[in-house]
């Protein structure tokens, strides 16, 4: 018989076991990289709230990851979608957290926070005061004051859910309608209106506009040149195939146009035909993200391997040559050059 | 002792081979079969079967707790949960949800479009049987369990006459919980309704270390912060669950029986922690429909049993995501919906020679229709049209088996099945079962199974719109595992213990990954090897006069590790754990009982989890630290002539641990629940 007072040793040996877990706030290390320098956006994996930001500066091999998280102890959200620069500061777009964080680019620290916002994609600065984003499910663009760091209206866009990237000619903000749509929107910048839209084929995304003032729209299997100042079309390019269009860049000069087609390629801003031989080649691999370096034109393109795990980046020559390899966050899904 | 222990040994056999209806116990009889899991292990049906039986007071524990919360703690599956009542699923042995395959009843619970099953949508109370079945053992149960397969059942209580049973709970975070079950019956028939409703505003709240408010100067300088106290934003739910069931045994001795399962759940899915969204402004929410009814038949004659069973699934699922338009009124961004119909039938053979030989075979059908769609914008005219896909499958299943008792210490078995799905036939799955008597005292017993598996692709994999993969090839499996299990009865100490060494690998493996064409598409890329060990104890302790102690641990040691070829040279995610799958996971459940009192303490560990495929540890986000959890409960009953009556309190997260079991996943402190239960005795109130 096991006696009684046993119990008392029963019940004290479950007291013993662990019990304490790690968790809470994160430290914060203090940054200063003044100089140039390029921002990867590390997009993460939808609702893991893992999203990054990366820096690198060309030339030293360095790359530091997750600075947003490790110069502020929080996490930068989920889906980080895009970012931009502007009047000395940076506004990093974070899709599924509904915000716009506002950081100092040398020091990586939150300077703002922009929300009210459903599913932020883009942002586009018109004026110190006055900037458009994007949305993917609000079914307007979003009118804000960068410098207050909030929201002073919204353009409607009824029927148009999801509007994408955005591009300004003159007065004129081209609004690509992507998720389900075949539209890209004409706002005025001075009267916050809509004013007409252009139809092309389904789910266009990426925009460019060049030196000649000629917009550039992937959609789908289709790349489109249209005159900014007719909106008219003026010359289609389709694929053949299953080859897709996507991720769109510029160089420096705006004269030459780099597009994803499985793998990467270039053409003049002029050219009647496009390319048939590939600037760079890929065949296994899927071209995640695509940047050029409006100064050097040096590429980089983007590989997020399987999707959950850090993602690598290869920096190229202006002729195409490796140059370098990062290793980044996860899903590392759009670029911005300081 | 001896003589009870033969009754016991004689009731275990009757019960494991009749267990549709066929003998329905009464539930102080159940907890004591319970207790002879070490002479059921000599069963024929069950040679050298890896099972692990949840006990009934496992899933009587608590009218709010789900099978979810039973299985983390009663066995050594691991439950990725996303948080209270939300979505709940099983990886065993370091497999993949769609891995484990559930049936209740008989029949398929895995949804024929994703492959898994939600097990916070099972209401553990509901539950008489939860049966385990490990690797290759579920090959017994189902095909495509390259994990493992859970076999739930239900049945109408014993009762001559009228008797019921009401529970109502109140618990933090405003949830209210109701649970009733009224029985009838006589010696032939039998009827059961259970009732259970749960509702919850399930807005706990918690120190968000994931955000700042920031305080400046007005000339931008920080001048300090603060980590937010936020509230779980939109994880209020309600759930409905109705349980009708009956049977009869005819005179001729066939026992008829039908049960009846609806549910109807609704509920929010929690925003991030990283989310700033408010609740106006946006709304997740899940809606669901589901029935589910079987009815069978049995005959049991001398050596030959014989059963069948017909059942019908309707599954209307509905997830909205809705913005606010500031004037109460809510607009749809995503609405997506499927319907799933399904027809099944089985029928069953199991024929006993000699008392050394048994032969079992059986036959099931399973007719899906399925229709998923998802409603979108697609025109500046406001036109709707519909993504998604309609598809009908049929998939039929044959399995035979033959038992042989070779000796008094050794039983071996051989089983066989066959799948077709579609037009598709997968291949044979054979599995090879042993196990051997190595001591009579202490009934020490050694196991083995060897088994191949396959599962053929969800109707999603196969056909989502966009990026189903109609090329898909089943996943294949290869297991084998081996054991020693150890069973030993004294005057003041039953106990029994199990530990197995498994090994598996899976080929095809099918994993979502985006494609060129900008949406994601099913493909057959991955290879794991899943290796580990599984422990189980269970003791229990008559330390003094009127004292029981209850003791019941699990732990398991699991390498899930992803061997399939690299998708480029900077591939690092080979030769890794699979992201979340925890190399160490345990449970220990102490019950202390003194007189009408009981006292319950539970804990719980898992090993940290890696966020990423590639196991990285340099990053912040990459690991999720340990989980340690402490539950309590206490509970007092009282029998008087009229009526029984318990009162029973719980605390939960007892030591008030803030944490995450999935990454941006808060979870709630610590919080209580008290539960108010009465058993009226309509017997003695007639009199």
């Amino acid at each position: 018989m096991i006696k009684p007072f046993s119990i008392t040793a029963w019940v004290c040996l479950f007291l013993c076991l662990p019990a304490c877990m790690k968790y809470g706030p994160s430290a914060e290390e203090e940054f200063d990289v003044s100089g140039k320098g390029l921002f990867i956006i590390n997009e993460g994996n939808f609702m893991y709230g893992n999203a990054s930001l990366s820096y690198y500066v060309p030339g030293t091999g360095k790359t530091e990851n997750e600075v947003f998280l490790r110069a502020n102890g929080i996490n930068l959200g989920d889906v980080a979608q895009s970012m931009q620069l502007y009047d000395g500061k940076g506004y990093i777009v974070v899709n599924n957290s509904g915000v716009i964080f506002v950081i100092d680019p040398v020091t990586f620290k939150v300077t703002g926070t922009i929300t009210g916002l459903i599913s932020p994609r883009y942002i586009h600065f018109i004026s110190k005061n006055k900037a458009y984003v994007t949305d993917l499910y609000a079914e307007k663009i979003t009118v804000i004051d960068p410098l207050a760091c909030r929201i002073t209206g919204n353009i409607p866009v009824k029927g148009h859910p999801s509007t994408e990237q955005m591009v300004r000619y003159g007065n004129k903000v081209f609004v690509s309608c992507w998720s389900y749509d075949n539209m890209i929107l004409v706002i005025n910048s001075e009267t916050d209106q809509l004013t007409d839209s252009i139809l092309v084929a389904s789910q266009p995304s990426a925009l460019q506009i060049d030196c000649n003032g000629k917009i550039w729209c992937a959609s789908a299997g289709t790349l489109y040149r249209i005159n900014a100042s007719s909106h008219e079309i003026e010359k289609t390019f389709p694929l053949s195939g299953d080859g897709l269009f996507s991720r769109l860049c510029l160089n420096g000069a705006r004269d030459t146009l780099y597009y994803v087609n499985k793998s990467v390629w270039r053409m003049d801003v002029s050219a009647d035909r496009l390319p048939v031989k590939p600037f760079i080649e890929y065949d296994r691999e899927l071209v995640y993200g695509l940047a050029v370096d409006p100064v050097t034109s040096q590429v980089y393109t983007a590989d997020a391997v399987d999707y959950v795990q850090q993602g690598v980046v290869y920096r190229f020559s202006p002729q195409a040559v490796p140059i370098d390899t990062l290793r980044t966050g996860i899903n590392p899904g759009a670029f911005c050059f300081k | 002792m001896k003589k009870s222990f033969q009754a016991l040994f004689s009731a275990a056999v009757l019960f494991l081979a009749f267990p549709v209806c066929a003998l329905t116990q009464e539930r102080m009889e159940t907890r004591q079969l319970d207790s002879i899991r070490i002479t059921a292990d000599r069963v024929l049906k069950d040679m050298g079967i890896q099972k692990t039986v949840i006990d009934t007071l496992a899933l009587r524990e608590s009218i709010s707790g789900s099978l979810a919360s039973v299985l983390t703690q009663n066995s050594t599956l691991f439950i990725k949960s996303y948080g209270r009542a939300t979505l709940s699923t099983a990886s065993f042995r370091g497999t993949a949800p769609s891995h484990t395959q559930v049936t209740w009843n008989g029949m398929k619970l895995n949804s024929p479009m994703l492959g898994m099953v939600d097990f916070s949508q099972i209401p553990s109370y509901f539950i008489d049987d939860a049966h385990i079945y490990h690797g290759a053992s579920s090959v017994q149960v189902s095909g495509g369990g390259l994990g493992g397969a859970v076999t739930l059942s239900t049945r109408p209580a014993y009762a001559e006459g009228f008797n019921t049973e009401f529970v109502q709970g109140a618990g933090s975070f405003g949830t209210f919980d109701e649970y009733l079950r009224l029985n009838c019956g006589s010696s032939r028939w039998k009827s059961s309704t259970r009732i259970a409703f749960s509702t919850s505003k399930n807005d706990y709240r918690y120190v968000n270390y994931r955000k700042k408010n920031i305080f400046y100067d007005p000339q931008g300088n920080v001048t300090g912060f603060e980590y937010p106290v936020e509230q779980n934003k939109n994880g209020e739910f309600r759930d409905l669950h109705v349980l009708q069931e009956a049977c009869l045994t005819s005179r001729g001795g066939s026992q008829w029986g039908i049960s009846a399962w609806y549910m109807n759940s609704t509920r929010g899915v929690p925003l991030l922690n990283v989310d700033y969204k408010e609740n106006n402004s946006v709304k997740s929410t899940q809606l669901e429909n589901t029935i589910r009814t079987v009815t069978s038949w049995q005959k049991l004659l001398e050596q030959l049993k014989l059963a069948a069973r017909a059942g019908y699934t309707y599954t209307d699922m509905l997830y909205l995501y809705r913005r606010g338009l500031g004037n109460g009124e809510w607009a749809d961004m995503v609405h997506s919906q499927s319907f799933v119909n399904t027809l099944f039938a089985q029928a069953d053979m199991e024929y006993y020679l000699k008392g050394k030989w048994m032969f079992t075979g059986n036959l099931s059908v399973y007719q899906h229709f399925v229709t998923s769609m998802d409603r979108a914008v697609v025109s500046v005219s406001g036109q709707q049209a519909i993504a998604g896909y309609e598809q009908a499958r049929m998939e039929i299943s044959g399995f035979l088996a033959v038992k042989y008792r070779a000796t008094d210490r050794l039983g071996l078995a051989l089983n066989l099945r066959e799948d077709l799905y579609g037009r598709e036939l997968a291949p044979l799955i054979p599995s090879f079962f042993a196990d051997y008597l190595l001591s009579k005292k202490g009934n020490v017993t050694l196991k083995a199974s060897v088994a191949r598996n396959f599962r053929y692709p969800t109707l999603n994999d196969l056909y989502f719109m966009p990026g189903g993969n109609p090329l898909l090839k089943p996943e294949q499996g290869f297991t084998y595992d081996g054991g020693v299990s150890f069973a030993i009865d004294r005057d003041y100490l039953r106990a029994n213990g199990e530990v197995t060494f498994f090994n598996s690998r899976i080929n095809n493996w099918i994993v979502w990954l985006p494609t060129f064409k900008g949406f994601w598409s099913p493909l057959n890329v991955k290879q794991v090897n899943s290796y580990g060990m599984e422990a189980k104890a269970w003791a229990h302790v008559l330390p003094g006069k009127e004292w029981n102690l209850i003791l019941d641990g699990h732990f398991a040691w699991t390498r899930s590790i992803n061997l399939g070829d690299p998708v480029d040279w900077s591939d690092q995610a080979i030769g890794k754990q699979l992201v979340y799958i925890p190399e160490f996971s345990g449970a220990i459940t102490g019950r202390l009982r003194w007189k009408n009192w009981e006292f319950v303490y539970k804990w719980c560990y898992y090993s940290e989890r890696y966020t990423t495929s590639s196991n990285n540890t340099n990053t912040r986000l990459g690991v999720l630290g340990p989980y340690f959890m402490n539950d309590m409960a206490l509970e007092r009953k009282w029998y008087f002539k009229r009526a029984d009556l318990s009162v029973k309190g719980t605390i939960n997260n007892l030591f008030d641990e803030e944490y995450e079991t999935i990454l941006s996943r808060p979870m709630p402190g610590i919080n209580f629940e008290l539960y108010l239960g009465i058993t009226p005795k309509f017997s003695s109130i007639r009199k």
